[in-house]
């Protein structure tokens, strides 16, 4: 027991006291906030306006499509759209509103364009050529009859790829011509507007005990959960093979051999790097946890996190448990391979279906955040392997009855058994087998043996 | 004045790998106090035989047997009085399993293969080493300072083993095998990649360790140090025993009744055929075939009395050389 407790001693210090787990347990957290909000910005940056020339063949429709795009029509809409989602909007998401509308607006500047008596071809021709000089960068044709069916509106643009301006032109054109056509049925705005009003859907889950929950958040939240127990398992899976194969490969194993026992090796190496990884975990749930504790209490954004999915103790217990139960699985498995292998290259070739296992329970757990309580959820949040990742998401979205999880608890942690027992059958072998790869004959053979 | 502290039975050992037999019936004593050379060509079963010996592997057949001292010179350790061990083969139902590493900690092993944690520092790993063989951590830092002092490595002490020469990181390995102060010391080719000096430097702590009564089982490819170093040895060839027996007995067993032999006169003794098969002549002595069960001391007697001049009268043994040669050659 005492050499167990070095082993483990030992294992854990080698992660937990270098640069690398410091590093990488304050830089995941920065890195998941930076793929949160660097696109965000990046698409919020918009480039130079777009000079268009828009060619009115009817005569009515650009008049209404240059309202549409200034910066009060823009807001109206969306704040308008934001209403159908949030129930009330702040001040700073209303200057937030303010601030895109303005930017939207100022990503046009209408150039004038003398038609005169041109036919369509010449007015086509003159116009691509402005494009090609860069006189302008876009231009858009506009039918004599907006109601006719497939009445063409051709828009050309030397920017195709910018979709948020283009998407934004689309809109207001679409607009302008729609209302357009109502005015020629003699049918009034305001008449239409409260004819196609969005229904108010009032959507909420109900949990086991029949109370009211907010699903809005639960995808986000539960895609965080999977993503934190997913990138961890394959962490201190990858540190395991690369510990097995450096002792092997180092000839340590031997000298570790003549001193304690295999199994005992083996199952420290295992406990210390898994300690250390609950450490990381721990410090980012426990993290996370103050931030939205904190967060909650501030006046900006309190919106957003009271509607986040309550998260008890004890579902941070169930996290962690499972997060236990897979690395024992995985962990198992990664040194088994560690120690058939003679290079982490080798392993990482062999450990690949380990890997895509590892993914398709990631997969698995969107699916069940969509339907927790389906038999597909319910099967994959029990077998082992896919468990350890689908059951903490399952008990986000929604707590299934305590027996389901008392059953994968339990199928989990005999699949554990199960795996360390052959782990440990192949570790005490293939330890000592230098120079080439052990076969799949060969290592079935050590099983049946050992 | 204190007892002598370890040995070991080999019992009829035979270790099979698939159909290939590594090791086949083997059996030898490695009597306690004394220096065992393990000789034997590449690929003879060496490494095999001690790794059952040092309890990594089990033998399929036969068994090994230890007895330790219960010796209160190991104070600080917690495993003072043991009770004699066995390494039984598998489907022996005393196999003593649960304290297999209880026998481990009174031996310190250099394997062949050498290893350490390469960006571990060099303090780090002997105390994990130590702590694997059970030594209490005040105890493993009073020695690895002392080791690390007397083999001329105090100041790389926290440095990383890849900062370190091949030669001093074989030496930290050798400070490793002896950091738990072993009854018994197995050392699988100890001075392959060392230099003369260091050589000798580690022939010096073995004759230490022997003075102190341990028990030293080495394997090596220099018959020339065995032969100064041992007091018993143990020949293999093809995963069997050839030879074995303390080396002046070993010696005896093939010496071939020859004499070398420097002498003025006396020619009419050396013609006696009943005495002396053969004379071959060198330069300046000759070598006598004895017949078989010749006394050479009769034929000394018979030279002084026939009043010959001898400058030089030598029984001629053969080398452990020329027994390994001889014995593994063909």
């Amino acid at each position: 027991m005492r050499k167990f407790l070095a082993v483990v001693k030992h294992e854990y210090k080698k992660i937990v006291l270098k640069w690398a787990f410091l590093i990488g347990t304050f830089l995941f957290p920065v890195l998941g906030v930076g793929f949160g909000v660097v696109p965000a910005i990046i698409f919020s940056l918009r480039g130079e306006a777009t000079r268009i020339v828009v060619v009115d063949k009817s005569g009515s429709v650009l008049p209404r499509l240059k309202e549409n795009l200034t910066a009060e029509k823009i807001e109206t809409k969306a704040e308008e759209a934001a209403k159908k989602t949030l129930k009330d909007i702040n001040a700073s998401q209303q200057e937030k509103m303010k601030r895109g509308a303005e930017q939207s607006a100022a990503g046009f500047v209408f150039v004038d364009y003398e038609v005169g008596a041109k036919s369509s071809e010449q007015i086509r021709s003159d116009l691509v050529s402005e494009i090609k000089a860069g006189e302008i960068d876009a231009y858009l044709l506009i039918p004599a009859d907006v109601a006719a069916e497939n009445a063409p509106f051709e828009f050309r643009s030397r920017k195709g790829g910018d979709f948020v301006a283009n998407d934004t032109l689309k809109d207001a054109l679409n607009q302008a011509v729609r209302s357009q056509r109502l005015t020629d049925a003699k049918i009034s705005e305001t008449q239409v507007k409260s004819l196609s009003r969005d229904i108010e859907f009032d959507a909420k889950g109900l949990d086991e005990k029949g109370e009211e929950t907010n699903s809005d958040m639960l995808m986000g939240a539960s895609f965080v959960i999977g993503l934190m127990i997913y990138i961890t398992l394959a962490i201190y899976g990858q540190v395991i093979l690369g510990a097995v194969v450096e002792e092997k490969d180092t000839r340590i194993a031997e000298i570790l051999f003549s001193s304690a026992r295999p199994f005992e090796l083996m199952l420290g190496k295992l406990v210390g790097v898994g300690l250390a990884g609950l450490t990381q975990l721990g410090i980012w749930t426990t993290s996370l946890g103050i931030l939205v504790g904190y967060l909650s209490t501030q006046g900006d954004g309190s919106e957003i996190f009271k509607r986040l999915p309550h998260i008890t103790p004890l579902m941070i217990g169930y996290f962690l448990l499972f997060f236990l139960l897979g690395y024992f699985i995985f962990a198992s498995v990664y040194a088994l391979i560690g120690s058939m292998v003679t290079t982490v290259q080798e392993g990482g070739q062999f450990a690949l279906p380990v890997t895509l296992i590892l993914v398709t329970g990631y997969l698995f757990s969107f699916m069940v955040i969509r339907d927790p309580n389906s038999s597909v959820s319910f099967w994959v949040s029990i077998v082992p392997f896919l468990a350890p990742i689908t059951m903490p998401v399952r008990i986000l979205a929604e707590m299934p009855p305590f027996w389901q999880i008392a059953l994968a608890i339990g199928l989990n942690a005999l699949a554990i058994v199960g795996l360390i027992w052959l782990a440990a059958r192949v570790y005490r072998v293939g330890m000592l087998m230098y120079g080439k790869r052990a076969t799949i004959p060969e290592v079935w053979k050590w099983i049946r043996q050992a | 004045m204190s007892e002598k502290k370890a040995s070991v039975k080999v019992r009829n050992v035979t270790k099979y790998f698939g159909d290939f037999t590594a090791v086949e019936d083997l059996s030898f004593d490695v009597r306690p106090g004394r220096i065992f050379g393990f000789l034997g060509p590449n690929g003879a079963g060496k490494t095999t035989t001690i790794r059952m010996i040092v309890g990594i592997t089990a033998p399929d057949e036969g068994t090994i047997e230890y007895a330790f001292s219960n010796d209160a010179g190991r104070e600080g350790h917690r495993d003072a009085g043991m009770q004699p061990q066995v390494n039984k083969g598998r489907g022996v139902a005393a196999s003593p399993r649960l304290r297999v590493s209880n026998f481990q900690d009174r031996i310190g092993y250099l394997p062949e293969e050498r290893g350490l944690y390469k960006k571990m520092k060099i303090v780090d790993q002997l105390r994990y080493f130590a702590a694997l063989k059970d030594v209490p951590r005040a105890l493993a830092d009073k020695r690895i300072d002392f080791w690390l002092e007397r083999m001329d490595l105090a100041k790389w002490k926290t440095k990383k083993t890849n900062e370190l020469s091949k030669g001093m990181q074989q030496k930290i390995q050798f400070i490793s095998t002896v950091l738990h102060d072993p009854d018994l010391l197995i050392l699988d080719e100890p001075f392959s990649g060392l230099d003369p000096i260091n050589v000798e430097f580690m022939i010096e702590v073995m004759a230490e360790f022997k003075s102190k009564d341990k028990t030293i089982i080495f394997s090596t490819h220099l018959m020339e140090t065995a032969e100064r170093l041992c007091n018993d040895i143990l020949l293999i060839n093809k995963a069997k025993k050839v030879v074995s027996g303390s080396l002046r007995e070993v010696k005896a067993s093939y010496s071939k009744n020859l004499i070398a032999l420097r002498v003025a006169g006396g020619d009419e003794v050396l013609g006696d055929k009943s005495l002396v098969e053969n004379v071959v002549e060198h330069s300046d002595e000759k070598i006598l075939q004895l017949v078989p069960d010749a006394d050479s001391q009769l034929l000394l007697k018979r030279l002084i009395d026939s009043g010959a001049e001898i400058s030089k009268f030598e029984r001629v043994e053969p080398s452990l050389n020329d027994i390994f040669i001889e014995q593994v050659g063909n």
